[in-house]
């Protein structure tokens, strides 16, 4: 039997095991940056970061903390690889990902080390998948060079006030033009779509927002088509901190709580739209 | 009453068939099963039996369904007139989303009939009579357009016999299979399905990308002993452990699994090495079988 | 304080906004909203009513004021679709709407043909729409529901359960009345294939209506997705639904009244061109009176209500008469001619009755019959709704 000889390997070989009682922990987070096939994982003693990133404009980084699984076993100080994350998220919803309580899918991944396959044993109600998948060598993701010091304004809030506005964005506009002042209107969505522009303002004051620091009138535009694969990070999360630096880059920090209580976080990163213009 | 000439050699008196009450959503159920695995098959009456069957093009790479319900566990009356009293039966082509939908508009009727009718085209007329929340009643017929098979191409609608297997196992739940089966198809056209005679079954996909098994145990192999004493010689001759494979379009295997409205009382799938996978599922009044020929 | 709420009705591509004012006090406003429908080979007379000047520009307080609000939304049927859909985009999700707006302002600035819809919602959250549209003439139907030969009004539920018995992908619906019954049946577009299409039918007994007035036996075939739409609003009010309709070709006027609230729903009709030919051979599928009807359902029925069947064979207007004219000639087949009794087993009897040029052109796939006297009529009609779906599109 292929299976029992796989599953008796000795876990020496392996650079990297990670076992986790429910796939879905990451199977959730890992759908939520899936807008491209090709994912970068980088795994450290830390945990897990997995990189996905779009026409050199936006990137998203879902990282999932060492204590999210139940086992976690580095050999190196870093593991790098690149899979396809479509036919990852396939492999870990094999059994259909079921959402009824009591009944998970047990996952325990392993990586043997360059130019190994990504081995998957998953196991539900007693039938086990395994599954292979190839491996790359793992491209080196773009450094958007955003840093906290030159964060010029920042604002936290709690997503479903953003979830409702983002079900609602006229998608036939093609930029999203963030607004952020220490005055009026704050805090201001706005799209410029076919039929007319529609803005969305959120007071400083409201109970909606959390954290409220602008230092200074930023309006920056970003391309409707790219911000909206980070649609799927907010449905999941909680809270998320949107944060613009002196450049315009835009950073989207979604806190995201798995069923289990744990944290995990999803990133993005985009840059502004060239073609600013004021309306 | 009129006697109706729908095509040569085939004359009948419209005949009224009743179900019984609760006999309307499980027609209903198997005849949505159906619905899901084909656009059209063939509706064979008989004085005892219901058979919806698709023709086994099986060697053209086709699937085959044969699918039979007894007729005294669905109607209360059943009259029935085929072309002679040698050949008592009326085979019919239709679509049975059709028939599965007028079914449906059917399930809370208080009777509900089903007739031969000639009207702009050969039907099957199924006429219910609704509850209303007036004391008024309401009457709602549906006239499905069927074609009439001729009598000298019956030969095609036969019951197909069964394969000379060499593995016979039962099947994991059905929707476990499904999810699996939903999944291996985004990864991969083909898929292999491989059992031995010791209660295993594997499924099995392989690309460029990925290669995923999913291993099921202990399902336990049926006795084909009883009825069918060579299939047991052949069997008992094999290393159980010994697996036999057929590589099929995971589409059709997928669509076998998408249909099923309920959990049958047994599954059952028969491989033969690289030729076909045939699998079996009872019901309480109702069997259906589904054959896939396997892919080179 | 006033609450107030947004129904909103997605019926084919049209919006249909119908505003209601709750109010503590007595005081009650009536919001009518005509809904325009221009599906796709459907029309019924428009009248030009000229360019609508907008009464008051500016900005209005709050709570809007009902009639801008009426007035407001009557501008949606405009030839501006960018208008409806983003209208539509305004208020997308009712769900939310109903539980998170707190206020709604609406205002228009005519000169700068820009209506806006600011939302006021929970914890402050501001959402500012400002729609563009282009101003231009307002197209009102015409219609008198009250002159309407037939009248039938019935519980939402006992349209909804007869409606649920057709596909949900089915375009139009069949509608034949007689003295005692009406029938809903599937309408089969001319050019589908008659013998792979399921036909079917239901017969209602007028018992099952709160009101039912039949002056002239009348068959009429309108879309069914739009009478979904407006049972579904129905439901949600429990408004009972009325029906007023005359022959094929004029509108069809569904409405929904209580004491603050008028909505009118006016649906095009297909227009029976074909009239006497919808029994020839030629494939239109009209459902023969069969055996089967006579011997069997018609028993049931007539064991239903002592009255003598009339049959259920009025023809239903079956041709796809895609072209409605405003001012129809006679029909020589009108349903006033047709005599209580007098239906389809007739016509049946004509086997020899070769078929009509008129019929032979919609045959071949002519629009306008060519020497109809509707040929007249029809293109200028059709030239307004041309316009009026390409304006903007």
């Amino acid at each position: 039997m292929p299976l029992s000889t796989q599953s008796q390997t000795d876990d020496a070989q392996y650079i990297l095991v990670a076992s986790l009682d429910n796939a879905r922990n990451i199977s959730n987070i890992l759908k939520a940056i899936t807008f491209k096939d090709h994912a970068i994982f980088s795994a450290t003693p830390n945990g897990l970061k997995v990189t996905v990133e779009d026409s050199k404009c936006l990137q998203a980084n879902a990282f999932i903390q060492a204590d999210i699984f139940q086992e976690f076993t580095i050999k190196e100080d870093s593991v790098g690889f690149q899979v396809n994350l479509t036919v990852l998220l396939d492999c870990l919803t094999i059994f259909g990902g079921s959402t009824v309580p009591g009944v998970s899918t047990a996952l325990r991944m392993c990586y043997m080390g360059y130019g190994y396959p990504l081995t998957l044993f998953l196991e539900e109600g007693g039938v086990v998948t395994v599954c292979k998948i190839n491996t790359q060598e793992p491209e080196e993701p773009i450094d958007f060079d955003f840093c906290s010091s030159n964060v010029t304004n920042k604002v936290i809030l709690q997503s479903e006030s953003l979830k409702e506005a983002f079900s609602e964005l006229d998608m036939t506009s093609e930029v999203l033009q963030i607004t952020m002042s220490p005055n009026q209107p704050y805090f201001r969505l706005s799209t410029f779509g076919n039929s007319g522009n529609a803005h969305y303002d959120y007071p400083k004051d409201s109970d909606m927002m959390e954290l409220f620091q602008c230092t200074k009138t930023q309006i920056n535009r970003y391309k409707m088509s790219l911000l909206k694969s980070s649609t799927k990070a907010l449905a999941l999360s909680c809270k998320v901190s949107v944060r613009t630096d002196s450049r315009g880059f835009l950073s989207l920090q979604y806190l995201v709580r798995n069923n289990d209580g744990q944290i995990c976080f999803v990133e993005y990163y985009c840059c502004p739209d060239e073609e600013v213009g004021d309306d | 009453m009129a006697v109706e000439r729908l095509e040569e050699g085939l004359t009948f008196n419209p005949s009224p068939i009743l179900l019984q009450d609760q006999s309307q959503v499980r027609a209903g159920g198997v005849v949505t099963t159906i619905s899901k695995l084909t656009k059209t098959c063939v509706l064979r009456l008989t004085p005892d039996n219901l058979y919806f069957v698709l023709s086994g093009k099986v060697d053209n790479g086709g699937v085959g369904m044969w699918c039979e319900l007894s007729q005294a566990k669905f109607f209360d009356e059943f009259q029935l007139e085929g072309v002679s009293a040698e050949a008592n039966e009326i085979c019919l082509e239709l679509a049975p989303d059709n028939l599965s939908r007028a079914l449906k508009t059917a399930q809370n009727a208080k009777t509900v009939k089903i007739k031969l009718t000639k009207k702009h085209c050969p039907c099957l007329t199924i006429a219910a009579e609704l509850p209303t929340m007036s004391s008024a009643s309401r009457v709602v017929t549906h006239d499905i357009p069927v074609d009439v098979i001729p009598k000298r191409l019956w030969n095609d609608f036969k019951e197909p016999s069964m394969p000379d297997f060499d593995v016979s196992i039962y099947m994991p739940p059905l929707k476990i299979m499904k999810n699996v089966v939903d999944r291996m198809k985004n990864l991969s056209n083909f898929l292999v399905i491989e059992a031995n005679m010791n209660g295993e079954m594997n499924l099995k996909i392989e690309t460029d990308l990925v290669s995923v098994a999913t291993h099921f145990r202990d399902l336990g192999n049926p006795p084909w002993a009883g009825g069918d004493g060579s299939q047991a010689g052949a069997n008992s001759q094999r290393d159980p452990e010994a697996m036999v494979q057929a590589r099929v379009d995971v589409r059709k295997l997928q669509q076998f699994l998408m249909g099923q409205q309920f959990n049958p009382s047994k599954a059952m799938c028969n491989i033969v090495q690289n030729t076909i996978i045939h699998l079996i599922l009872l019901y309480e009044d109702v069997s259906l079988q589904y054959f896939i020929p396997a892919v080179a | 304080k006033v609450t107030w709420r947004i129904f909103k009705k997605s019926i084919e591509n049209q919006q249909v906004f119908i505003c209601r004012l709750n109010e503590a006090c007595v005081c009650v406003c009536v919001c009518v909203c005509v809904c325009f429908s221009t599906c796709q080979g459907h029309s019924f007379p428009f009248e030009d009513r000229g360019r609508v000047v907008p009464r008051t520009t500016g900005r209005w307080a709050d709570p809007p004021d009902c009639e801008l609000l009426a007035f407001g939304l009557r501008l949606l049927p405009i030839r501006s679709t960018f208008l409806q859909q983003s209208v539509q985009a305004v208020f997308r999700s009712l769900a939310t709407l109903e539980k998170t707006v707190e206020k709604c302002h609406i205002e228009l600035d005519a000169d700068r043909n820009r209506l806006t819809f600011t939302l006021h919602c929970k914890h402050g959250l501001l959402k500012t729409h400002n729609l563009s549209f282009q101003d231009s003439e307002s197209l009102q139907a015409v219609f008198d529901k009250d002159s309407s030969t037939n009248v039938l009004k019935a519980q939402p539920r006992v349209l909804t359960d007869t409606v649920l018995n057709f596909p949900p992908s089915l375009d139009e619906v069949t509608v034949t009345v007689s003295d005692e019954r009406v029938w809903f049946r599937n309408h089969v577009d001319q050019e589908a294939e008659p013998s792979k299409a399921m036909l079917t039918e239901l017969c209602l007994s007028s018992d099952e209506f709160d009101h039912f007035e039949v002056r002239a036996r009348s068959s009429v075939t309108f879309c069914l997705k739009e009478l979904r739409g407006l049972l579904v609003f129905a439901e949600s009010t429990g408004l009972p639904v009325s029906m007023y309709f005359d022959k094929p070709g004029s509108p069809v006027v569904l409405s929904v009244t209580d004491s603050v609230l008028d909505g009118n729903f006016v649906l095009a009709t297909l227009s029976d061109e074909s009239g006497v030919q919808t029994s020839d051979r030629t494939g239109t599928p009209a459902p023969p009176a069969d055996d089967f009807m006579n011997d069997e359902l018609e028993s049931y029925l007539i064991a239903m209500d002592t009255s003598m069947a009339a049959g259920p064979s009025v023809p239903a207007p079956l041709a796809p008469g895609r072209v409605v004219s405003p001012t129809a000639t006679p029909d020589p087949w009108s349903p006033a001619h047709s005599e209580p009794g007098e239906d389809l087993t007739e016509e049946e009897e004509e086997p020899g009755r070769p078929p009509n040029k008129k019929f032979r052109s919609l045959f071949f796939g002519s629009v306008y019959p060519p020497g109809s006297p509707l040929g007249g009529h029809t293109p200028s009609s059709q030239k307004v709704l041309a316009s009026d779906s390409e304006d903007d599109g």
